[in-house]
């Protein structure tokens, strides 16, 4: 999610300028390896760009973001999260799983920086310990009351001063909080009363931990008009407050076409079963080797990470993987340069949709695929509609979990092809 | 200037244990069972054997790596044995290693067994098969029929053939092969079926169902060969000679290039031409008397029959459906069941289609033999359509 938010924001940006990459995350899939790692080698960032994990709260989104603005370096921050709730809380029905990235930068753009404040107190409204999957949570009243209706006008007030604004100079405020009228009660107690609260989404999509304040922004952004004032804030162990002012540049709406077109799931049962929260049958055939090799991993990491090929510089054919030898007559030895395939899209050749192949979610629907640029690849198809994606339909490349083996807990990633939605 | 391999070599005998679900034995008494059976039909000493070549795919589920297992089993005279994989097509791969042998003139008689023991892995349907470090990390979690099942998506696409007529075909090249193993003494599954049991069986992999499959099968095959001369000095006359041997393996062309339409099989279209001209055949629809080609799916066979010119491009569906492949039409295919009935166990199914043709062409077949059959084609396709090993065998009655 964190992969395909900043694939979004870096359409049509200078992803080479990318000096700093950090991946939020409050549910990281390693413990080892940092997984900006992964981020960084899907976004075929440069080899120079620092990448860092920011995590441990919700709010190091924000640290990071923050932290981007004030060094004036071009900046990516891209959140993921998964936020976990034991099965039947109340935290559980208010999580939802999200990604959403911002690329920071000089320039025109859609947003810019007039100040910013991060305050840090040991104030711990939750927890979760290490070997432990679900959170703990102290009473929602204090959290309201001792936490956030101190901290955050606190935040404000700190923001509102480094940009040199009053209160009533706000147009819209971005507070995620999944506690139901913590962020109304703040803006009273702040003086931001009269902003336009952003919608915390909780009916559509839940709180997406790490990606709510920027998922929340970039909602908010689909109704800010030029020269508007927004303060985004976020709490947790302190809290946060960034100041911007709209800028000339307007954004496609990203937010509200994908909650428009969300599929109705009934069956809880998958959520319990993709997040390992039940015991299920695999089945025999499910019972293989994951294996992590990991020099082989690395070796061919381009080619897995960042779906790059080869394009031989001799016939002009397009391949994945690139091999030392172009596909066709063998008389061409290391004539291939890379050619990144992630954006390139396709046509659907063959397809089926298989029941016998182990997936945790069958069929398991795969095929060729015929790549606009030329090449070919056998690739598995994903939701949504993987079943209707026949031979003939466009098709375009999204990156995901290839597998996890259920004893190591190791994943590895590749590329997949989803039905290109209509509307592109 | 190669020459090629016809009438350089004759089979002496064969041997072909009973295929099927068979608890009752492992690997090492499948294969005794074969190759009893073809040194007793043999008239010769183990001792006469110079070469042996072995065929098994799964060694993590069989009975494991190189040669020893065969040698092993059979306590053969400390003969040389060379284990092959070669996916399907293993099977065939073991007979070439024997042929040529013989034909370089290295060994006077050479032995070629293919085996597979699949039913103890505790589960119905083919094992995942090892494909490395690296293919694991992007390719498709996948299974055979899921396989094949892009043929019959890609064909429909390519020849503009409705879901609903593939089927139906498909669904007869099934009944077919069910009807012809009831005859078939050593064939797993010898029970007739309808078109309409075929139909409405479940699903597999769209659009392949239950009945399109092959079973998966324990068995194992054998063979001995020989010159045309040893046979003759050994009072044997050289009933059955090869005409043409070719493997043709896929160089990723298929699967990297969008140049495939995915509706045949590239490497069957190359090893049939070369096997033609190999054995001299100009006009294989009219000349070949019976084939025996590699139905692990039927979607499989309908495009084989294609590929391998005894029928146009895009008609095979039609053809099938007219009954021209039936036991009792112009060019009788699958006569001892197949891959479908008489079973597939991986490593011994090249093996087990010569041995067919072998019976066919010594007119040995008993109940289901053809009338004086002269040319006989095995087929094998190892892998997936896009990538795979390929192979053509003709033999021929002298």
């Amino acid at each position: 999610m964190a992969v395909a938010a900043a694939r979004a924001a870096l359409r049509g940006q200078d992803a080479a300028a990318v000096h700093t990459l950090s991946f939020a995350t409050t549910t990281a899939p390693f413990a080892e390896p940092q997984g900006a790692a992964f981020v960084h080698a899907a976004l075929r960032l440069p080899e120079t760009c620092l990448a860092q994990d920011v995590q441990g709260s919700p709010r190091a989104t924000l640290i990071a973001l923050h932290s981007a603005l004030e060094s004036g370096q071009t900046a990516l921050i891209a959140a993921g999260d998964l936020p976990p709730g034991t099965p039947g809380s109340l935290a559980e029905a208010r999580a939802g799983d999200g990604g959403a990235a911002a690329l920071v930068g000089s320039g025109p753009g859609l947003l810019d920086y007039r100040g910013g404040i991060s305050l840090s107190a040991p104030f711990t409204d939750r927890y979760r310990a290490n070997g432990h999957d679900h959170p703990q949570e102290w009473e929602e009243r204090w959290v309201r009351e001792a936490g956030y209706l101190d901290l955050v006008p606190k935040a404000v007030a700190g923001a509102l001063a480094k940009a040199g604004l009053s209160a009533a100079d706000i147009d819209h405020f971005v507070l995620p909080c999944p506690i139901p009228g913590v962020a109304a009660a703040v803006a009273a107690r702040a003086g931001l009363a009269n902003a336009r609260r952003a919608a915390s989404l909780a009916e559509t999509c839940g709180d997406t931990g790490t990606a709510h304040p920027l998922l929340m922004l970039a909602h908010a952004l689909e109704t800010v008009v030029p020269g508007q004032k927004i303060l985004v804030a976020q709490f947790g162990q302190g809290a946060t407050a960034l100041i911007f002012e709209a800028g000339s540049v307007t954004m496609t709406p990203l937010v509200s076409p994908q909650l428009a077109q969300g599929i109705d799931e009934a069956n809880y049962m998958k959520l319990l079963a993709f997040r390992g929260q039940i015991a299920w049958d695999r089945g025999l055939r499910g019972r293989f080797i994951v294996n992590e090799a990991l020099s082989t991993a690395w070796r061919y990491s381009a080619a897995l990470l960042g779906f790059v090929g080869g394009r031989c510089r001799e016939t002009g054919r397009i391949q994945f993987p690139p091999t030392r030898l172009t596909v066709g007559d063998g008389l061409h030895l290391d004539t291939q340069e890379p050619w990144p395939l992630a954006d390139v899209g396709g046509l659907v050749a063959t397809f089926t949709a298989d029941l016998l192949a182990f997936s945790p979610h069958p069929p398991n629907c795969y095929g060729l695929v015929d790549l606009n640029s030329g090449g070919r690849l056998l690739m598995e198809f994903t939701d949504p509609g993987a079943a209707e994606i026949t031979p003939g339909k466009p098709v375009e490349f999204v990156f995901r979990i290839k597998d996890i083996d259920p004893q190591t807990g190791y994943r590895r990633y590749f590329w997949k092809a989803i039905a290109t939605p209509v509307a592109s | 200037m190669a020459t090629g391999i016809k009438d350089k070599v004759a089979i002496l005998s064969m041997g072909c244990s009973r295929f099927g679900e068979r608890w009752d034995v492992g690997q090492e008494e499948l294969m005794v069972e074969a190759y009893v059976e073809a040194l007793s039909r043999a008239g010769i000493e183990p001792a006469a054997i110079g070469a042996a070549w072995y065929s098994s795919h799964y060694d993590d589920i069989g009975a494991g790596k190189a040669g020893t297992p065969m040698a092993q089993a059979l306590r053969l005279p400390n003969i040389g044995v060379t284990r092959v994989e070669n996916f399907c097509a293993g099977g065939t791969e073991a007979f070439r290693g024997a042929v040529y042998a013989v034909a370089s003139g290295a060994v006077d008689i050479a032995l070629a067994v293919g085996v597979e023991k699949l039913k103890d892995t505790g589960f119905a349907g083919l094992p995942l098969a090892s494909r490395g470090t690296f293919g694991p990390m992007y390719l498709p979690t996948h299974s055979n029929p899921g396989n094949f099942a892009q043929l019959a998506a890609a064909y429909q696409a390519r020849h503009n053939v409705g879901r609903a007529d593939l089927k139906r075909a498909m669904a007869h090249t099934s009944v077919k092969s069910h009807a012809n193993a009831v005859k078939n003494p050593n064939a797993h599954l010898r029970k007739a079926i309808t078109i309409e049991q075929a139909l409405n069986a479940p699903l597999v992999a769209e659009p392949i169902g239950l009945f399109d499959c092959c079973p998966v099968s324990d068995g194992a095959a054998c063979a001995i060969v020989t010159t045309p001369k040893i046979a003759r000095s050994l009072g044997r006359a050289p009933a059955v000679t090869v005409k043409a041997i070719q493997i043709v393996t896929s160089n990723g062309w298929e699967v990297q290039q969008a140049e495939w339409d995915g509706a045949h099989v590239h490497t069957a279209r190359i090893a049939a031409r070369a096997a033609y001209a190999e054995a001299g055949i100009t006009d294989p629809a009219r000349q070949i008397s019976l084939t025996e080609v590699h139905d692990c799916f039927s979607i499989t066979e309908l495009v084989t029959l294609e590929d391998l010119g005894l029928t146009e491009p895009g008609t095979a569906w039609r053809e099938m459906l007219d009954g021209r492949f039936d036991a009792d039409g112009a060019m009788p295919c699958q006569i001892d069941g197949g891959l479908k009935c008489f079973g597939h166990p991986v490593g011994a199914s090249g093996l087990r289609m010569l041995y067919e043709a072998w019976l066919q062409l010594t007119g040995a077949a008993g109940g289901r033999q053809l009338a004086n059959p002269s040319l006989a084609l095995t087929h094998n396709l190892g892998g997936a359509p896009s990538q795979n090993v390929c192979s053509v065998t003709i033999l021929g009655a002298n």
